[in-house]
């Protein structure tokens, strides 16, 4: 039915806070968790941070769940000196949409992660080395089933909501599948219940950078070698499936790299795609005999700087390991159909897809919603019109905060 | 205007409460914030779906408790299978749908029976407002000058009913609202009910 007037008052609301100094916390196992492959381990870590408090009731928790290369670390700050917060502190906080004043809100870096969870690049206790690729290859549903393991101990009876976008977006439907009554609520945001093609196509092509650097070494390499150029790479190319032609255009459009003083040298690690000593693409000399094909562009400077300061926090093999679990998520092959894999849901369920997102589409977030409603569920599906990119569920929008928030609440 | 307006939403309202079954499946078309069904839900507890096309209707829904989805609603439907819904509701919408013949195919398909309301374009005041005044008809659903309006396909009770019987749909129920619509009319429809309200069936 039209209507013009929306009849519901909204209240006055606080001013939204910060969540401040938080510390990552590790939980700890020693019990062997069999992945769904059939291997195990002898036990595994996962590194969390926690904002606010459980309730005496203990139902007022929300897990966030973050994407390929995020991590724990999504509200707040660990020091006064951080010059960034954590990746989803513009949702999460005091009377934020996510709000820490109600909720006590859970994030975990997942298995398989390289920012203090077990992975390809922790100890194995058996061998006294780095796991490597002898680490069992993992699923989004590995990811969720460790996650229970750490609620569990943690006192968490039920979800209040799962939250996550693109991968966590993957984790928040195989939360709703896999512990139906645990999970109340669901939202997942930019997101697909199938890797598509074009998704592990680009993922391929991260791969091969990796694996064809001879730096790799079949995944044996010290903990700070290995293939950076590669990682680099792979991370230069997946950052353009987060963007779009608009935002890039408004970014970057074909600004010039300004060249700095004609005395200083081209650094030849920079071309390489080695480290460079400083994150700055300056000092680049136009006529050197390399110049054609070294930095022009800003755009190209971005990239570099974000290849750069990647290998710097992540580790090659848990990208392959991540971005293989990305491509074998697949609920509808899994479960038979879709709607097969959602019939025991019983979660609440909020699907966002945003307009300008082309590595997962809106028709994919809106093939989750009406499988959804084809298996009888209460689900809503909203879309943002962003010219943003993949990486729009991160943006700040006072439009997805009154959605999350009237989600919520 | 607007206190003036909420009493007259109240009546359309109520009717189309009165006809739907206590836990129905319930989908609206056009669902706007939500406010029918949220008032289907209180009274008649239904399992209730809208479609809009535009987001903050969807959120303000969403901020109600209610499910609603956001896109089109022929491809909605298209997207269900037959009789998933006990009902389908296209009130004050009906003359802003492209095709409106099809869309209340679609939703026969998908539901047992769908409620239509609309605006009677053969009122008498409708009728003046166009052969006296020369103006397009304005009330209190359509509040906006042509300008300012989206596209609209008027459609009459007489329009509408022999639509009914060339397609063969049986009218299961029907109630006509005076020109103020508070009261129900039943003398005369065409030219003395201001809107009408239908229920459908194959």
């Amino acid at each position: 039915m039209n209507d013009a007037d929306d009849d519901l008052n909204v209240p006055i609301r606080s001013e939204p806070g910060e969540v401040g100094l938080v510390e990552p916390r590790d939980f700890v196992t020693t019990e062997p968790f069999v992945f769904d492959n059939g291997q195990s381990i002898p036990g595994f870590t996962l590194r969390y941070e926690t904002y606010g408090r459980l309730n005496a009731a203990h139902d007022n928790a929300i897990l966030i769940c973050h994407a390929l290369s995020g991590d724990h670390h999504c509200a707040g700050i660990h020091s006064l000196n951080d010059r960034k917060s954590g990746w989803w502190n513009n949702l999460i906080g005091p009377n934020k949409a996510v709000d820490t004043n109600k909720f006590f809100v859970l994030c975990c870096n997942v298995i398989g992660g390289c920012q203090g969870s077990s992975g390809p690049s922790s100890i194995d206790p058996r061998t006294g080395k780095a796991y490597g690729i002898t680490f069992p290859a993992v699923t989004i549903r590995d990811m969720v089933r460790t996650q229970k393991l750490w609620l569990d101990s943690l006192g968490v009876q039920s979800l209040y909501a799962v939250i996550g976008g693109s991968m966590g977006g993957m984790q928040v439907l195989q939360w709703a599948i896999e512990y139906p009554s645990f999970v109340k609520r669901a939202l997942a945001m930019a997101t697909t219940a199938r890797e598509g093609a074009q998704a592990i196509a680009f993922n391929e092509v991260g791969r091969q950078a990796i694996l064809q650097d001879p730096e790799w070494n079949h995944g044996d390499y010290p903990k700070s070698g290995g293939p950076r150029v590669g990682l680099a790479i792979a991370r230069m190319m997946a950052h353009i499936t987060y963007l779009s032609d608009a935002s890039m255009d408004r970014k970057f459009g074909r600004k010039a790299v300004r060249p700095k003083s004609p005395s200083s040298a081209p650094d030849p690690q920079v071309s390489g795609l080695k480290p460079p000593v400083s994150d700055s693409m300056e000092g680049i000399d136009p006529v050197a005999p390399a110049a054609t094909f070294d930095v022009r562009f800003e755009v190209e400077s971005y990239l570099r700087y974000q290849g750069q300061s990647f290998i710097n926090r992540f580790d090659a093999n848990s990208y392959l390991y991540i971005t293989r679990a990305l491509d074998q998520f697949d609920l509808a092959a899994t479960h038979g159909t879709l709607e097969q894999a959602f019939a025991e849901v019983q979660a609440a369920t909020l699907v966002v897809g945003f307009t300008s997102d082309w590595l997962f589409p809106p028709d994919q977030n809106r093939a989750i919603a009406l499988a959804l409603l084809r298996a009888g569920k209460r689900v809503s599906y909203a879309e943002l019109a962003t010219d943003l990119g993949h990486d729009s569920f991160l943006l700040e929008s006072p439009q997805l905060y009154e959605l999350v928030r009237g989600f919520l609440n | 205007m607007a206190k003036h307006s909420t009493i007259k939403r109240s009546v359309d309202m109520q009717i189309i409460a009165d006809w739907v079954e206590p836990g129905a499946r319930v989908l609206d078309l056009g669902c706007g914030r939500g406010v029918l069904l949220d008032y289907l839900v209180q009274t008649k507890d239904v399992h209730a779906v809208g479609v809009d096309l535009d987001f903050d209707k969807i959120s303000a829904c969403v901020r109600r408790g209610l499910t609603a989805y956001q896109g089109d609603m022929m491809a909605l439907m298209r997207a269900l299978p037959e009789n998933h819904f006990d009902r389908v509701i296209c009130s004050r919408t009906l003359e802003e749908l492209p095709d409106p013949g099809a869309i209340i195919e679609q939703a026969l398909r998908i539901g047992k029976t769908i409620t239509v309301g609309f605006v009677n374009h053969g009122y008498w005041k409708n009728r003046a407002a166009a052969f006296f005044l020369g103006r397009k008809p304005r009330n209190a659903v359509y509040t906006t000058a042509w300008f300012e309006s989206r596209p609209t396909n008027p459609a009459s009770i007489a329009d509408f009913e022999d639509f009914c019987a060339l397609r063969k749909l049986k009218i299961a129920r029907r109630a006509h609202l005076g020109g103020d619509w508070k009261t129900t009319s039943s003398l005369l429809p065409n030219l003395l009910a201001g809107y009408a309200l239908y229920d459908l069936t194959r």
